[in-house]
């Protein structure tokens, strides 16, 4: 077959709504966007971990120190199984998992804005666990319909866990809002805090051409702006309910358009943060992860050199 | 597996004597036995389990996806079920009614669990 | 024949019971200090797991101990000066390198599955009870570490020079492990414990020497005599400082609910 007629077949299959499998023949570009979209969901799983993991060894309760240290366990394990769908992705093109972790200290691959903020309270790592998190779900939701197989399969797996994360995050937001004046307050400081990180979190409103291509290829399904609105839609009600105050004056609901109308987040500032690594906490948690990679590979060839050793005296 | 890189384990995990491995996704581990134990926590977090495997991925053959090695495109109603709606219509000629195999199971697992309850006491 | 109401028998039970709540505590929180940075994801995924074992089991201990009239959990947890725990100087020592890490857990998950198994048939019930489902969980971590631990050990180079490092470094803090601080004759004359002190070293030596037989490690020799003991309430400035660190949030409104 041609490639011409390849392609074609190809789309016939979007088209109809056939999953795409990791064996089947694709086109270079939705392989490329593929593993760009993937790679950048499982990097910010991984690096999603470090804001909350500030806050494992501080939780103020037993079953706290419990849940966030699953909460965060899961987050790495999400990140296992993005990075195995990048890594049958990325075998063609001669790429392994060392590389794709490596890529994030080389700065070669981008993490969501949100993880580049600092986490600087209990309250920080509640706003973390219910608001960003509930972003994530909306925008993981989003994708379970997506064209290819084997990330519909993993998300499917993901968005059940988010189900757990979910009530973590609501639960300690909870116990915060009906507590001391100061628990209150601090609630009240995270949420100012993070507010313009979370609209930002769904990317620009327009539609760049990337995500033109990702929805010509159904890998994504859904506009930034549809997301956001669903996020808003979902969330500033909650938000309110609990007599927290959204610090965006100009918010509201445009009944006539049917749309929530808000003040944009710095744009320029955050795509700072995400393309050059620019946030407060960028290096310090990049160093993290490099420490953890780079200083251990005697770790991971020990490992190995081992089964060399075994195998050879069999 | 002599090379720099870990190899890849397909995993299957059996949630019960009563069920089959299914498989789940697939590790990075630097020997069948971690792969086992990594796999226990990658897995099974949530989940309760009686067996697990794990096979590397390059010992795994498989089929091609759709279309035609799958093909079954003429009728095959003579071994299912659904081919024999006729059956209630010809019972009901005899005043009976057509039986289900999900009606025997019920039938005879209450008869069982009546008949060990009754040896128990 | 134990009664719980007598006053002594009492009193061991609850020292034992601190001893045991805050080894595991502390070994669960410089286990989750990896959360994030182990060598691999995988192994990042499978250690957490064990870290909040730790942490559950430690929790399992403080309901006791609530129930037997002390503070509540999570004061006892966060709340406590580091002149009341109870724990062996071993697990409260700063994380270091994973070959420390792990020969760590390695010994005293020997240790502890030897003690736990000395408390299978213990006159207090509920701590019977739990004992023999922790034993259960244990199996995976004894099981895990020595894997790592043999594959380290035979690996040669920089990783095997490593572990004789870690091995060298904690060896003077193995017979802490062993110190009950004074009620281990009670405890055996209570029947809480079925094993002296000396028996379970012997079983661990025994246990420990096979391993490093099988991962190419040489025996260290004797174990240093104790210098400070954590089980009377002697700790070290890191055991300070963690305790600071866990505490942080708590501690900033000990009245309020979180």
């Amino acid at each position: 077959m041609t490639e011409e007629k390849q392609y074609a077949s190809f789309m016939e299959r979007i088209r109809a709504g056939e999953k795409i499998e990791a064996t089947d023949w694709m086109p270079i570009e939705y392989r490329k966007l593929l593993i760009k979209l993937i790679h950048m969901h499982a990097v910010s799983e991984i690096m999603g971990a470090y804001p909350e993991k500030e806050w494992v060894p501080r939780a103020p309760s037993l079953r706290r120190k419990l849940a966030i240290m699953a909460k965060v366990q899961d987050e790495m394990g999400h990140g296992q199984l993005l990075l195995r769908v990048v890594e049958d992705l990325s075998a063609p093109l001669g790429r392994t998992r060392e590389e794709l972790v490596s890529d994030i200290y080389h700065g070669k691959v981008k993490f969501h804005n949100v993880f580049h903020m600092e986490a600087r309270t209990w309250a920080d790592a509640g706003v973390i666990g219910w608001l960003v998190d509930g972003a994530a779900i909306i925008n993981q939701a989003s994708l379970l319909e997506t064209s290819y197989g084997p990330y519909a399969r993993v998300l499917k797996r993901i968005c059940a866990e988010e189900s757990f994360h979910m009530q973590h995050g609501e639960n300690i937001i909870l116990a915060l809002a009906m507590g001391t004046d100061a628990q209150r307050q601090s609630l009240q400081t995270a949420l100012d805090y993070w507010w313009e990180s979370l609209l930002f979190f769904f990317g620009p409103q327009e539609v760049t051409p990337a995500a033109k291509q990702m929805m010509h290829y159904q890998i994504r399904l859904k506009t930034n702006e549809e997301l956001r609105q669903k996020f808003l839609d979902k969330y500033v009600p909650r938000i309110q309910s609990l007599g927290l105050t959204i610090p965006d004056l100009s918010l509201r609901y445009d009944d006539s358009q049917k749309k929530w109308r808000y003040q944009a987040p710095d744009w320029h500032k955050f795509s700072q943060i995400v393309t050059q690594n620019k946030g407060p906490k960028s290096e310090e948690r990049m160093l993290l992860r490099k420490k953890a990679h780079e200083d251990q590979q005697w770790v991971r060839e020990a490992m190995r050199n081992h089964n060399i050793s075994i195998s050879s005296a069999l | 597996m002599q090379n720099n890189q870990n190899d890849v384990y397909e995993v299957f995990v059996q949630k019960s004597h009563a069920e089959q491995h299914q498989h789940v996704g697939s590790l990075i581990a630097p020997s069948p036995d971690m792969a086992v134990q990594m796999a226990r926590e990658n897995f099974l977090r949530r989940d309760h389990a009686v067996n697990l495997w794990v096979v590397p991925q390059s010992q795994v053959t498989s089929s091609t996806y759709g279309g035609r090695f799958f093909a079954r495109e003429m009728d095959r109603g003579y071994r299912e079920v659904k081919g024999y709606t006729e059956n209630g219509r010809l019972w009901r000629m005899f005043r009976e009614k057509v039986m289900t195999l999900e009606e025997i199971v019920a039938f005879v697992e209450e008869k069982e669990r009546g008949e060990t309850e009754g040896g128990e006491r | 024949m134990n009664n719980i109401n007598d006053l002594r028998y009492r009193e061991v039970l609850i020292e034992c019971l601190y001893q045991m709540a805050d080894d595991k505590l502390l070994l669960g929180h410089r286990d989750s200090e990896w959360l994030g940075c182990c060598p691999d994801i995988e192994g990042d995924v499978a250690f957490s797991s064990i870290a909040q074992d730790e942490v559950g089991h430690a929790t399992f201990y403080y309901q006791l101990l609530h129930q037997l009239g002390e503070d509540d959990p999570d004061r006892l947890a966060f709340g406590r000066d580091a002149s009341k725990w109870r724990n062996c100087m071993l697990v409260e020592r700063e994380n270091d390198d994973w070959t420390y890490s792990i020969t760590r857990h390695l010994f005293f998950d020997q240790f502890d599955q030897i003690r736990l198994q000395a408390m299978c048939t213990s006159s207090y019930e509920p701590l019977q009870h739990g004992v023999k489902k922790m034993i259960r969980e244990e199996y995976y971590h004894l099981l895990h570490m020595k894997t790592w631990f043999k594959q380290l050990g035979r690996a040669g180079g920089v990783a095997t020079q490593k572990l004789q490092q870690a091995i060298e470094k904690l060896w003077p803090d193995v017979n802490g492990m062993f110190s009950f601080a004074g009620i281990e004759e009670d405890l055996l004359r209570f029947e809480l414990i079925q094993l002296t002190p000396t028996e379970m070293r012997v079983k661990w030596e025994a246990e420990m020497k096979a391993l490093f037989q099988q991962a190419n490690m040489s025996w260290p020799g004797e174990f240093p005599q104790l210098k400070h003991d954590g089980r009377k309430g002697e700790h070290s400035a890191a055991l300070k400082t963690l305790l600071l660190t866990m505490g942080e949030v708590y501690q900033s409104e000990p009245s309020a609910k979180w």
